[in-house]
């Protein structure tokens, strides 16, 4: 998919290194290092080479500390990598010049830009400025985020007045009022109930659709990537795992089926599998992707089946695979 | 132009971000006009005892105490409150998101915080001045008006230069809002002239902590004793500042760019 179009974000080798101070407990150590500072280097992100092609959608999974802040940091022209190169929109992004400033967002879960004791329609008027969006452009922007996202009410509130749900609309209205080419979304639905997160991720795949913007995002919601993210890269100890289609990351990582019975009378099937749950006629077992043809046909002659239904496992449970794999 | 757009933008919302504690701006007055009447007082006593303090009448020392709330309500208006601020945002990583932004990272952490209520320092300060001038008929020549705007202005680069210089230091060791207790206090000798001080002080209040220049020299100028050489030595401070604080923001940016978590 990549190699039609030239791709908007391409990464060769980037690698960022952390000198950070060590400190040991205690108070000795810590008057020690007042006089002399231990530091240590550490490897946040090892050679990470990937391209995104314009308008896509990637989910940047991995767990915390694998990299994917700092690698999002670089990509938005926030740290300047150890070694390696990147191009995004065709900008080295860490000389942060204002031609791609203007045309990319970042949008972090867990910090919020917007002013909290004044109205958010006023924190998008300084937006407006620092952004040199002429008053039409800005006005037609802002109705239609006010559209997609619901702000009418919420636009004269005092952000400090606002709940958690409502600040992240606004955040992301305020994050994508010039409306950006490219979308760094760090956690985007951190903290969220379940109806907004939903919200937001239609957002996004809306935003994407119209604005045909690339999006690579990070999230720790298995359902915002399952919902949003043809492609996933997992990262993990600063190195990429996985580089694909979330459906063919199931199939090499996921190691066993779910296999669910309606059967007359609820046999017992535990001869067949690994019996998770049974309630009445119904039996859900667990069973090694390799044996999962065999099984099911021997079941299918053996019991008399009402219903029979083959599942792969929850991606969360695939993805933590993928990580104790390589780190047991 | 954009820079004033900018400001024009900060402004406002320093406006709307004041004004909904509105209790804050009454609190501001009684603080200013206390401080002013002790101030004041404190002159009253040394007068009478004295005819002159240092050279310096009593009219002048009031001109000087105004042009001091002048320049502290400046400093307090913007230059304190932002780069407050922006220290704080180095701490809690807030200040990634003014680094994404397509506009001068130098000049949107200077003036991302308006305490509009500080005015109330300014426009007090400035009555103290007018005041001390009406009222021993002073005159006044375009070429006092001059040499404190300029005197004033130089002034004022030269502070704000100086406190981006103690905030960028917050880029290599995060926290460092005790340097600027140290401005504090001695900024508050400058409510008299750092003449009457003995030697190693006006030293340091000229060259460490630039009160000297802040207030002093404006109040010289007002008075008509300021020599040509001060006015020269205080535009040469600020225009070496202003070169060298804007060099140290930029290694301090890199450095941040360079090793930021």
């Amino acid at each position: 998919m990549t190699n039609a179009v030239e791709p908007v974000v391409v990464l060769e080798g980037l690698t960022k290194s952390y000198v950070v101070p060590v400190r040991e407990a205690g108070l000795k150590a810590a008057l020690g290092s007042l006089i002399r500072r231990r530091t240590r280097t550490v490897e946040a992100v090892k050679g990470v080479s990937f391209a995104i092609a314009p308008g896509e959608v990637v989910g940047f999974l991995g767990p915390n500390g694998a990299g994917k802040t700092t690698t999002l940091k670089m990509l938005s022209g926030l740290l300047h990598p150890t070694s390696g190169a990147a191009r995004v929109l065709g900008f080295e992004p860490w000389l942060r010049q204002r031609e791609y400033l203007s045309r990319m967002t970042l949008v972090m879960g867990q910090r919020n830009q917007l002013m909290w004791d004044i109205p958010v329609i006023d924190s998008f008027d300084r937006n407006r400025v620092i952004y040199r969006l002429s008053r039409e452009e800005y006005r037609a922007r802002l109705d239609d985020l006010t559209g997609l996202l619901d702000l009418g009410e919420l636009l004269n509130k005092p952000v400090r007045n606002l709940s958690l749900g409502e600040r992240m609309k606004c955040e992301i209205a305020a994050a994508l009022l010039h409306r950006p080419q490219i979308l760094f979304l760090d956690e985007p639905t951190l903290g969220l109930d379940v109806t907004m997160q939903r919200r937001l991720r239609t957002f996004i795949a809306d935003y994407n659709r119209h604005t045909g913007a690339t999006v690579l995002l990070t999230s720790h919601y298995m359902a915002d990537v399952e919902a949003l993210c043809p492609r996933v890269i997992v990262i993990h100890h600063g190195e990429i795992l996985f580089d694909g289609a979330l459906s063919k990351l199931i199939g090499e990582f996921a190691a066993y089926k779910t296999l669910i019975v309606d059967s007359d009378g609820g046999r017992d099937l535990s001869s067949y599998g690994e019996v998770v749950s049974r309630d009445g006629g119904r039996t859900t077992l667990r069973i090694s992707k390799a044996d999962t043809a065999r099984v099911t046909a021997q079941i299918l002659t053996d019991v008399s089946v009402r219903d029979l239904s083959v599942i792969d496992p929850p991606i969360d449970e695939v993805i933590d695979r993928v990580f104790s794999e390589v780190n047991p | 132009m954009k820079i004033f757009e900018l400001m024009a933008v900060f402004f406002r919302v320093g406006v709307l971000g004041e004004t909904a504690y509105r209790a804050n701006f009454y609190i501001q007055i009684f603080e200013t006009g206390l401080n002013l009447a002790t101030a004041l007082a404190a002159v009253a006593v040394v007068f009478s005892q004295t005819d002159s303090l240092g050279g310096w009448q009593p009219f002048e020392l009031t001109a000087l105490i105004g042009i001091y709330f002048m320049v502290l309500g400046g400093i307090n208006l913007v230059v304190a409150p932002s780069l407050q601020r922006f220290m704080e945002h180095i701490v809690t990583g807030n200040l990634d998101y003014t680094l994404t932004k397509p506009a001068d990272a130098q000049l949107l952490v200077s003036i991302a915080e308006f305490r509009v209520f500080r005015l109330v320092d300014v426009v007090l300060g400035a009555g103290v001045l007018g005041t001390s001038l009406t009222v021993h008929a002073v005159e006044v020549g375009w070429l006092v008006v001059a040499q404190f705007t300029a005197a004033i202005l130089a002034g004022a680069v030269i502070v704000y230069c100086f406190w981006l210089i103690l905030a960028t230091m917050a880029f290599w060791f995060v926290r460092v809002e005790n340097i600027l207790q140290i401005f504090w206090s001695m900024y508050t000798a400058g409510r008299w002239p750092i003449g009457i001080y003995p030697k190693w002080l006006r030293w340091m209040l000229t060259l460490v902590v630039p009160v000297a220049f802040a207030v002093t020299v404006p109040a010289e100028a007002v008075s008509g004793r300021l020599d040509g050489d001060a006015l020269v030595g205080a535009a040469a401070l600020a225009t070496a500042l202003a070169l060298f604080s804007r060099w140290f923001w930029r290694k301090g940016l890199a450095h941040y760019s360079g090793a930021s978590a």
